[in-house]
């Protein structure tokens, strides 16, 4: 038998434990291969013009190229682990350690050359898809026309050839320090498994659940200025790292044994046949998976928070639009008002509301915490946009005000999460010429008007409006007066009355006018602008980490499937013992069903936990909607990653059918 | 009262050209309380025999019947069932699970049975007792001896109240002091408790405890020897001289 005979009948048999590092192999080429041919494709550079997706995908490639490294190396170790018999057997009947390595190279190349050759006809074929879903995510109607990259192709040919290096020097520095014996016991030495349960481990276990505890709790006073210092975000986040990474080892090296061994002794010894094959075998090996279990834990978490986070931003553009400009239009200082008229002669039905505005200081020292409004470190009296009750009765005509009340909106946002006030309290209006306080009776997150930074705007009853616009001087006062713009027939309407708002001039309003006479201009974004800025910009992102969450996806499923492939044939042994002995086929599934629910299930769990508590401290950031991006994206990832868990089962059942 | 009947048992491994008939035709009977051996050269279909007979291999032809149950009518599920509450098994390599106390695998069979704890307690502390156990119940396998794993796998495969008991090569991975020891207590437990053994071995000495030895020789049943009011010591050298004529060549040992 010839050497490349050996190579391809040895292949064809470990087929079925190669198909998965197999397709993982292809599906990492065709993502880097599309990625490539997308960024340096001409039609995807010129259309999207918020931000530059060549970028985008360039940083994505990159990301790739760590993910498949990290990925084939520790699918390789696998690998080789389990063969390492196959390997002493190979050196027992003669074979030097050369040969065995040219053996293993010859191998890889015709699993690397299969899968750089699938993987760019696929990627070719799959970057006009994704070229497609990109623009559809950008909302751009343009024909994408792609070209073979030869670009691509080479930079995907030198990843192939560079994996391939990694992986050959891998084999070669196992094959060349290990001995001929410990060859043939390397599947056993992860065996050293079965251990009493010390009181340590114990005490080692609960600080894990406390540090991951901690970790979540300090995350939801992330942005908490009370006694805040520059560093404190900082100093908060390398803690919640910390904690939570920390803890999520502690949890599997000794929380999980903790956990499952009171389960066990409370039962005397009287076990089920599912706590025969899940919870010991699960107890046993955590000691060994604790470090990969981690990791994978960790991958996920950081998949979930990146996709959920670039979810929430691209699903949020609408509702952040909204909240930027509350209505389909806003018109300043009576700027661009010609556009009402043009709506009017295009037969185009609105609805207008004129918001006139003051401005006065209003101290708001009261409706925050108390050590927030000591600590110093914010200006709590501060100019403040104004308006009349009867102002905003326009909008909500059954609103009422007292004599002395006023009500704050436009609070939303990561100001609100930052600044918490608590309403029923009072607040100082100054005038130039008398201060007065007034009970704020409810703040609330609603955009009322189109304010600079997002800052809150104040309602107060007409009398108190009229007596501050006596006694303040209005003349610096910006923006005195917005007119909101509601299309009755938004839907049929829209696209004319977009143009004929860029017509009118509106959407740039002059608010400035230097010595020499020149005028500066402010965007005036509509909503609709505002909204298409906001998908454009997102477009890109959202498409890339999905992708990218795609391959850690595939990269950690893949790898709990290795190992419980590994440990189903660890535990043959024990599966024939049981069916001898008397249990089913279906007595057995039973148990490994549960141990897939665990080995699965907790590693996913605790990554969504930590994922939330991420998302949840961090989201303001990215959007204004929270609940229905991340479930959306939790529950796409959790339908994916149970395609592995039942890849699993299917392969537990073969072992466990054909054991007798 | 007859516990186990085989008629005309054949084995046929593999197919036509290559077929390769591995038991030719056996008959046997055996009866409750009985300690049978099977003894036999290796190739001669011992442990084949055993594994047909208790179910986990099938016989290519014939009737066996278990407690007036026939083994080829029942499903693989009813098969497994039967194994769990009728058959007890002690293999050579003891076959225990590593991630189990010794207590724990002992009660592994009636996990899902309807033996209520305080009757499995019992059983467990009478079996236990009988063996010689009861120090060790807390401890993993990987943490005691060759003969106190077999001890354990006897009372594993004692604690359903099996009809029969199949041993293959009880005492091959144990040390002289240990076989003995156990193989008394496999006469005591035949003796005291009735209990049906049926046990493959190739050692005289172990054969010599049974009340009845089969000889196997080629696939067939060459001679059977019972142990009547012999001393153990006039039994074994009955063994020994009718394994001198069954032929020394190919024995193994």
């Amino acid at each position: 038998m010839t050497l490349s005979s050996l190579v391809l009948r040895s292949m064809a048999k470990n087929i079925k434990h190669y198909f998965l590092y197999f397709f993982a192999l292809i599906f990492s080429v065709t993502l880097y291969f599309s990625f490539i041919t997308l960024q340096y494709n001409p039609t995807v550079l010129l259309e999207s013009t918020g931000m530059k997706p060549a970028a985008g995908f360039k940083t994505a490639s990159v990301l790739i190229i760590f993910i498949v490294v990290f990925f084939v190396l520790y699918a390789n170790h696998l690998f080789m682990k389990r063969r390492s018999k196959e390997i002493g057997l190979y050196q027992l009947i003669g074979m030097s350690k050369p040969l065995i390595i040219r053996l293993l190279g010859l191998e890889n190349i015709i699993l690397w050359a299969l899968a750089a050759g699938i993987g760019v006809g696929l990627g070719f074929l799959s970057s006009r898809l994704f070229a497609l879903i990109l623009m559809r995510l950008l909302e751009q109607q343009v024909v994408v026309s792609l070209t073979f990259s030869t670009q691509a192709l080479k930079q995907s040919l030198l990843l192939c050839a560079g994996l391939l290096l990694i992986v050959l020097v891998q084999s070669i520095l196992k094959i060349r320090r290990v001995s001929l014996l410990s060859l043939f016991n390397a599947s056993k030495q992860a065996d050293e498994r079965v251990k009493r349960f010390s009181g340590f481990g114990m005490v080692m276990g609960f600080i894990g659940l406390v540090a991951i505890g901690y970790g979540y709790y300090v995350s939801t006073q992330l942005f908490n200025l009370e006694n805040a210092t520059v560093n404190t975000l900082f100093i908060r986040m390398i803690v919640i790292l910390a904690a939570t990474i920390g803890g999520t080892f502690f949890v599997f090296r000794f929380s999980v044994s903790f956990v499952l061994n009171l389960v066990r002794m409370r039962k005397k010894g009287h076990l089920s046949i599912t706590d025969v094959l899940a919870l010991t075998p699960i107890m046993h090996r955590m000691k060994g998976n604790a470090k990969s279990l981690t990791l994978i834990t960790v991958l996920t978490a950081v998949a979930l928070t990146v996709l959920s986070l670039s979810y929430i931003a691209y699903y949020s553009s609408a509702s952040s639009a909204q909240q930027s400009v509350p209505h389909d239009y806003m018109l300043m200082n009576g700027h661009g008002v010609e556009f009402m008229d043009m709506l009017e002669e295009n037969n185009i039905a609105f609805k207008s509301v004129t918001f006139p505005i003051i401005r006065a200081n209003v101290d708001i020292a009261n409706l925050l915490s108390g050590s927030l409004a000591e600590s110093g470190m914010l200006n709590t009296d501060a100019e403040t946009d104004i308006i009349s009750l009867s102002t905003y009765k326009q909008i909500h005509e059954d609103f009422t005000l007292q004599e002395g009340e006023g009500v704050i909106v436009n609070h939303g946002g990561l100001l609100a999460e930052m600044l918490p006030m608590k309403s029923n309290r009072p607040a100082t209006v100054k005038t130039d010429v008398w201060q007065e306080s007034i009970k704020i009776v409810s703040i609330s997150d609603e955009s009322v008007l189109s304010t600079d930074n997002m800052s809150a705007v104040v309602i107060v009853t007409d009398a108190m409006y009229d007596r501050i616009e006596a006694s303040t001087d209005q003349s610096k006062t910006r923006w005195n007066e917005q007119i909101g713009i509601n299309l009755l027939n938004k839907k049929e309407d829209l696209n004319r009355a977009e143009v004929l708002y860029v017509e009118s001039g509106a959407d740039a309003v002059p608010f400035n006018t230097n010595a020499e006479g020149k005028v500066y201009y402010k965007e005036n974004m509509s909503q609709e602008q505002s909204r298409q800025f906001n998908i454009e910009s997102m477009g890109v992102i959202i498409f890339v980490t999905a992708f990218l969450g795609l391959a850690f996806l595939l990269a950690t499923g893949s790898i709990l499937y290795f190992k419980q492939m590994s440990e189903a044939e660890d535990e043959l042994e024990s599966y024939t013992t049981l069916r001898k002995i008397g249990f089913s086929t279906s007595d057995l599934m039973k148990g490994i069903y549960v141990k897939q629910l665990f080995s699965f299930g907790v590693p996913l769990l605790i990554g969504l936990a930590h994922s939330f508590f991420a998302v949840k401290s961090g989201w303001l950031l990215f959007g204004t909607e929270l609940a229905t991006p991340l479930m959306i994206t939790m529950g796409i990832y959790i339908a994916l990653y149970s395609v592995f868990a039942l890849l699993t089962i299917r392969y537990y059942k073969g072992i466990i059918r054909a054991s007798l | 009262m007859t516990i186990l009947t085989g008629r005309k048992i054949k084995k046929i491994y593999g197919k036509r050209a290559n077929a390769q008939e591995v038991l030719k035709g056996v008959d046997l009977e055996v009866q409750e309380g009985e300690f049978v051996g099977i003894m036999g050269p290796s190739g001669s279909g011992k442990t084949t025999l055993l594994n047909v007979l208790c179910s986990i291999d099938f016989a290519t032809e014939g009737v066996i019947e278990i407690n007036g149950r026939r083994l080829n009518e029942l499903k693989e599920k009813e098969l497994a069932t039967f194994r769990r509450e009728q058959l007890g098994f002690i293999f050579q390599d003891y076959n225990l699970l590593d991630t189990l106390t010794v207590k724990e695998n002992i009660l592994l069979p009636l996990s899902i049975s309807k033996v209520s704890k305080s009757e499995a307690n019992r059983r467990l502390l009478e079996l236990t007792k009988l063996l010689g156990i009861q120090e060790i119940l807390n401890k993993y396998p990987n943490e005691v001896s060759g003969g106190q794993k077999q001890r354990t796998s006897a009372a594993r495969a004692l604690i359903s109240n099996p009809s029969i008991v199949f041993a293959d090569e009880p005492t091959g991975a144990l040390d002289s002091k240990s076989a003995s020891a156990l193989l008394k207590n496999l006469e005591d437990i035949n003796r005291g408790k009735r209990v049906t053994i049926m046990m493959v071995t190739h050692d005289p000495v172990a054969a010599s405890f049974c009340s009845r030895v089969l000889f196997l020789k080629d696939g067939q049943i060459y001679t059977e020897m019972y142990k009547g009011d012999k001393t153990r010591q006039a039994f074994f050298q009955e063994i020994l001289n009718t394994q001198s004529v069954l032929g020394g060549d190919g024995y193994d040992a």
